[in-house]
């Protein structure tokens, strides 16, 4: 049975040393404080936050790069700041920023060397290799030197060389940015499908709305380092939106609908999209209403965009702070 | 142990594999090689004209010549290992690093060993083939190659773990580049690349001959030019303790710089 991570009470404090002149006054910042959470495996997990909200302390102390100030954490059944070593055989890591492809030499070059430190059995290492090369699209780039990649494939060379040992847990640290629209659509597909077919725990944090809504099943939004809100993606978008959107088509004019928590977002002869506050007027109200306005020949009722879902969160807390 | 050989062997040869890319650029620095080189034969000309018995530190002109082409093809093969760090460090790639099964210590090792090996035997092409063009060649024996071949891994590893040190300085400094210039202007003065460690000062040669550079740069050359088996059992005793005072040295500033990083993040 593959475990997750379990985490408890987890803990970390910097402690900060400034100097004026002779003078030495140490401080201590918060980072993470008492974290409680279990992640079972194969979940998909968008771990998200402001910067400095200890998004990356908790990533770096589950890696076992960081040791926290108190508190307990088990990754796959290893303490990871003990069994560091151990762990990273069973762990992956993509950083959108940081690549670790050798640069001057074909992927397949890099491919090779990670068999290698991963000890992995050669035949075991060949299929993974062939199927995620076939997988991800890479045949074709296979002999060219990584600085001669797009961002794209290179991007998707860098996932293939973190599963190619078959972790268990993958940490994605922003893996679309600066990918264009469809590059950064292919690469969320690929991630969410390997997560469905070989059940790998994924780990993503990420500040782009898009990854989280297409790659993570359940949503963690983490502010000076308590996790303030933990919950499915699509919850977490109906519990803290509570706003629908209604896009509808009509066959003629329809007539105007004046209704209180009701916003038109974009109006045109036959097309009307608005927004609707159901705290105020149920969804279901104003699509009576709606299919009383005119002779109707489409209608669609969406979740608003995770980004405002963020947006909402993120300045709640804010306001939470100051008040 | 077999498998953390070939792990680390592998880096090595990804390494060279690398650098092997660079070929034009390795080329077109180790032809500024020549031109040291042939400044270096005109200068040395004027002095050995000047002595009495033909020698100088033991050496003829051609041995002198040779002796030059090891020393500056060593100096100029290393690669820039402090930068390497004080980049891993400052950028936060050290964590990303640490997420591998690996030791930090012996992957920096493997890749600078590969860097080096190919970095080497370009500039010793190009420096043999600029001494041969202008003194020819000097005696030879397989049995000196042999220990020569003894005595160059262990100067590489040296200047790696001094170059290693100072690019961890970065865990307390803003730039660890200014320690660098001073420790490769100190491997280029006192390690004997420009003049042999027997023109130096009576009084300065006993202190410079137990200091870790010589036993880099010198030692080699001199084993390529004179090779005998009291050198060989003097440089390997130098070199053998330089090794274990800069390993212990490694090991207790990287336990401590580490312990920073575990407590204080990257």
């Amino acid at each position: 049975m593959n475990r997750g991570v379990e985490i408890r009470a987890l803990t970390k404090n910097f402690v900060l040393t400034r100097w004026s002149g002779f003078r030495r006054s140490v401080s201590e910042i918060v980072a993470v404080d008492g974290i409680n959470l279990d992640v079972p495996a194969g979940q998909s997990v968008a771990l998200i936050g402001p910067n400095g909200a200890g998004k990356s302390t908790t990533i770096k102390m589950l890696t076992g790069i960081l040791h926290p100030t108190s508190g307990e954490a088990s990754v796959l059944g290893f303490i990871p700041w003990r069994d560091r070593r151990k762990l990273a055989y069973s762990v992956g890591a993509v950083f959108g920023l940081r690549s670790q492809l050798w640069y001057h030499l074909p992927p397949g070059d890099t491919f090779e060397l990670l068999a290698r430190i991963y000890n992995l059995r050669r035949p075991d290492f060949i299929q993974t290799r062939d199927l995620l090369i076939d997988r991800f699209n890479l045949g074709p780039f296979m002999q060219t030197p990584v600085r001669k990649l797009s961002l794209g494939q290179r991007m998707r060379a860098e996932v293939v060389a973190s599963l190619l040992h078959r972790p268990k847990i993958l940490f994605l640290d922003e893996p679309t940015i600066g990918l264009d629209v469809i590059a950064r659509q292919e690469l969320r597909d690929l991630i969410r499908e390997w997560n469905h077919n070989d059940g790998t725990t994924v780990f993503l944090t990420s500040h782009d709305a898009g990854d989280i809504e297409h790659v993570a099943e359940r949503v963690i939004v983490v502010n000076h380092g308590h996790v303030v809100v933990d919950g499915a993606v699509d919850a977490v978008r109906r519990k803290y939106l509570g706003s629908k959107i209604l896009r509808v088509q009509f066959h003629g004019t329809p007539a105007r609908i004046a209704m209180a928590g009701v916003t038109s977002l974009s109006h045109s002869e036959y097309e009307w999209k608005m927004q609707v506050d159901t705290t105020i007027t149920p969804v279901g109200q104003v699509t009576a209403a709606v299919l009383d306005a005119g002779s109707v020949a489409d209608i669609a009722i969406e979740d608003p965009p995770l980004e405002e879902v963020i947006a909402r969160i993120y300045s709640g807390d804010r306001r939470e702070e100051s008040s | 142990m077999r498998s953390s050989a070939l792990r680390y062997g592998w880096i090595g040869y990804t390494a060279a594999r690398s650098n092997m890319a660079y070929r034009g650029e390795v080329l077109f620095r180790s032809s500024f090689l020549a031109v040291i080189l042939y400044i270096f034969m005109r200068l040395w000309t004027v002095v050995y004209a000047e002595s009495k018995n033909g020698r100088i530190a033991g050496m003829t002109l051609p041995q002198m010549l040779w002796y030059l082409v090891i020393t500056e093809a060593v100096f100029m093969s290393a690669p820039r290992i402090w930068a390497e760090v004080d980049q891993d460090v400052r950028t936060g790639r050290l964590a990303v690093q640490l997420i591998r099964p690996l030791s930090y210590t012996a992957g920096h090792l493997s890749r600078a060993m590969g860097e080096r090996v190919v970095r080497f035997a370009i500039n010793l092409i190009i420096g043999s083939i600029v001494a041969l063009f202008l003194v020819g060649p000097i005696a030879m024996s397989i049995r000196g190659l042999a220990m020569f071949a003894v005595v160059l891994p262990v100067a590489f590893v040296l200047d790696f773990f001094g170059m290693f040190l100072v690019g961890l300085s970065a865990f307390w400094l803003e730039s660890a580049a200014g320690i660098a210039l001073i420790y490769s202007r100190s491997v280029m003065l006192f390690g004997g690349m420009f003049l042999p460690l027997e023109v130096y000062p009576d009084a300065l040669q006993p202190v410079l001959r137990i200091l870790p550079f010589a036993s880099m740069v010198s030692a080699p050359g001199r084993m390529f030019v004179n090779p005998s088996l009291a050198l060989l059992k003097e440089s390997l005793i130098t070199q053998g303790v330089a090794v274990v005072a800069y390993a212990g040295l490694v090991s207790t500033v990287q336990f401590i710089a580490f312990r920073r990083l575990f407590s204080n993040g990257g």
